[in-house]
């Protein structure tokens, strides 16, 4: 029983993180740029629910479009200003993991100049609310923000498969230039992936604002959590990023409950070099240069 | 003599007379403070050139090489205190743990290319901060603390002065011969095209890894005489990402795959640190600007300060080594 509850918390989390890492393995697949300052944004969203729920006693759920929009305008001045200029360039892929490197640095910066070190998480009256269905608990909390994860990423599944654009995305990121040949808008396309990627992130945060406690410097532990999910997914894949998730989450819950908490995040990183180790390109992904 | 050396060759002699202004103190007053900041940029330099041999000729920009360091200042701590012997007679074996685990490091990480291996080294900060923190052996999150040296304070800073200007002096000339040999050559093929490297008859895995094991190397032996003059080892001091930006901030403001640049972009970027701190005072506002700094130069000097003088070229003769 106890290894069911476990595993049923673990899956809740493994939701959230899989939302958190859609929009950064959407960004690379569509532009190949591996965005450090996705993890940043997640933290935008946050601050953003959080003063949303302080000041105006929104509930962080209902604030997840406010988010989303925020940090949806912040992606689309750091694309204008920062990733425009050089998109043909031959070494692209690898400018750009410094430049949002720098990006991240910047906006922690800000943040933590703005909004100090300290811990913050909302409190809305679900977050220590429990539901107990015979032996098992479910933290309200988590379970609200695990169902509402899953929701989001199948909405962006099926934007992704069945709308215009949607289609226009994914053929970019299958190939660029024939992607431009049959007529697609290549630019555009890039600025609304990043853009959406970046509402994603937003949404996000609003979700972890409550199920996490967070601080501005927390994201360069989220970039090494999110980045071990995306490479074992196969950089690029969005079911590949879910699955992964769930996976190792629930091995993290585990280990937490088994071992001691503090290596549970120990799972992603172990994962993450075993990976490298095994199958360079990942679980699901195809080969990518 | 060959007039590009004048340059070099005098600032040395200065540099090597320099703290014997100390001895002066009714003439020149006390410098202890302008000597901590020239140390500083040694130790730097030595991170950077040694970045350089991988990450400039090699191609493979690791954003975790502070974790080689950290291994260095665990290694020299612990038997330090354990064998009760000054840290300064272990740099040696501090750089060979770390090469050791450069090694293995390399091995694995090393397979991939571009990103991965960007946010493979990222991870590896993270896994020794885990394990760092909970490793009770050496002290866990409070670590290790070292004694102070027997120095009285306007000379206590010497020993690490020399100290980090022999590795420096190494570590540059470290950089020089691999830019010259044919070891080197490998090296900067390797990072335009490993599978035309591959056929071209070079053994690609055993240059890769032998360039990651050097570099690491000299961090390590950096990482014993820092972990001497800080007198404490730290988790929290060693493994944070903001070392490790600096470093490869540094390399490519002086432009990356060059000799003098990791020199040029350590000073500079210091003396920038400097003036933040002198007018802003340490808050986090100096992480929005290392971070500015780097998104500014990556957008407009992709070569490097260096590196675009020499394509223009306006490189002075004595930057000019390669």
């Amino acid at each position: 029983m106890f290894i069911i509850q476990t595993i049923i918390l673990g899956l809740c989390l493994g939701f959230v993180y899989a939302l958190m890492a859609t929009g950064l393995t959407l960004i690379f697949g569509v532009m190949r740029i591996v965005n450090l300052a996705h993890p940043i944004f997640i933290l935008v969203g946050a601050f953003a629910a959080y003063y949303l729920f302080v000041i105006f006693g929104m509930d962080p759920i209902f604030a997840i479009p406010l988010c989303a929009a925020t940090t949806a305008i912040l992606g689309a001045i750091t694309y204008k200003l920062v990733f425009e200029k050089d998109a043909g360039s031959q070494t692209y892929s690898e400018m750009t993991v410094l430049l949002t490197f720098g990006t991240a640095m910047v906006l922690d910066g800000t943040l933590s100049y703005l909004f100090k070190n300290t811990q913050r998480i909302t409190s809305p009256p679900y977050a220590t609310d429990a539901i107990f269905i015979g032996d098992i608990f479910l933290p309200t909390a988590q379970l609200y923000s695990g169902l509402i994860s899953i929701a989001l990423i199948v909405g962006l599944g099926l934007f992704l498969k069945f709308s215009k654009l949607g289609i226009a995305i994914r053929a970019t990121s299958l190939s660029r230039v024939n992607a431009e040949l049959v007529g697609i808008d290549v630019k555009f396309v890039c600025i609304f992936s990043f853009v959406l990627g970046c509402a994603l992130a937003g949404a996000a945060g609003s979700l972890v604002s409550f199920v996490f406690s967070f601080f501005p410097a927390k994201h360069w532990e989220w970039i090494a959590i999110l980045m071990s999910l995306v490479v074992l997914g196969g950089m690029g894949s969005i079911l590949g990023v879910v699955i992964s998730a769930a996976i190792l989450s629930v091995m993290a819950s585990l280990v937490g409950a088994f071992i001691a908490p503090a290596w549970s995040t120990m799972v992603f990183f172990v994962a993450l070099f075993v990976m490298l180790l095994v199958k360079p390109h990942g679980m699901f992904g195809k080969y990518l240069e | 003599m060959d007039s590009r050396k004048i340059i070099p060759i005098t600032t040395l002699v200065i540099l090597l007379f320099f703290p014997l202004i100390q001895f002066f103190p009714s003439v020149f007053g006390d410098q202890n403070y302008v000597i901590h900041l020239m140390l500083y940029a040694f130790y730097y330099m030595v991170m950077t050139s040694s970045w350089n041999i991988i990450g400039g000729y090699g191609g493979f920009i690791s954003v975790g090489h502070n974790a080689f360091l950290c291994i260095g200042a665990y290694i020299a701590g612990y038997y330090s205190i354990m064998w009760g012997v000054s840290p300064f007679y272990l740099i040696l074996l501090a750089g060979i743990g770390a090469g050791i685990f450069g090694f293995f490091v390399g091995l694995i990480t090393l397979r991939v290319k571009g990103p991965s291996f960007i946010i493979s080294s990222i991870a590896l900060i993270m896994i020794l901060r885990i394990i760092f923190d909970r490793w009770e052996l050496v002290g866990g999150a409070s670590g290790i603390t070292l004694p102070y040296n027997s120095l009285s304070v306007e000379f206590s800073k010497f020993p690490h002065y020399y100290g980090f200007l022999a590795l420096a002096i190494i570590t540059i000339y470290m950089n020089w011969y691999v830019r010259h040999s044919k070891f080197g050559l490998a090296l900067r093929a390797i990072s335009h095209d490993e599978i035309r490297s591959a056929v071209a008859g070079i053994n690609v895995k055993y240059i890769k890894v032998t360039a990651f094991v050097l570099s690491t190397f000299f961090i390590g032996c950096a990482g014993a005489i820092w972990a001497d003059y800080l007198t404490y080892v730290r988790p929290n001091i060693f493994l944070i990402i903001l070392i490790a930006a600096n470093v490869v901030l540094m390399v490519i403001l002086g432009g990356m795959g060059t000799v003098t640049g990791p020199i040029v972009g350590t000073i500079i970027f210091i003396a920038f640190n400097e003036l933040i701190l002198s007018y802003l005072g340490a808050t986090e506002l100096n992480l929005l600007f290392t971070g500015l700094l780097l998104v500014i130069t990556l957008l407009y000097f992709p070569n490097g300060i260096v590196g675009t003088l020499k394509n223009k070229g306006k490189l002075p003769r004595f930057l000019d080594w390669g």
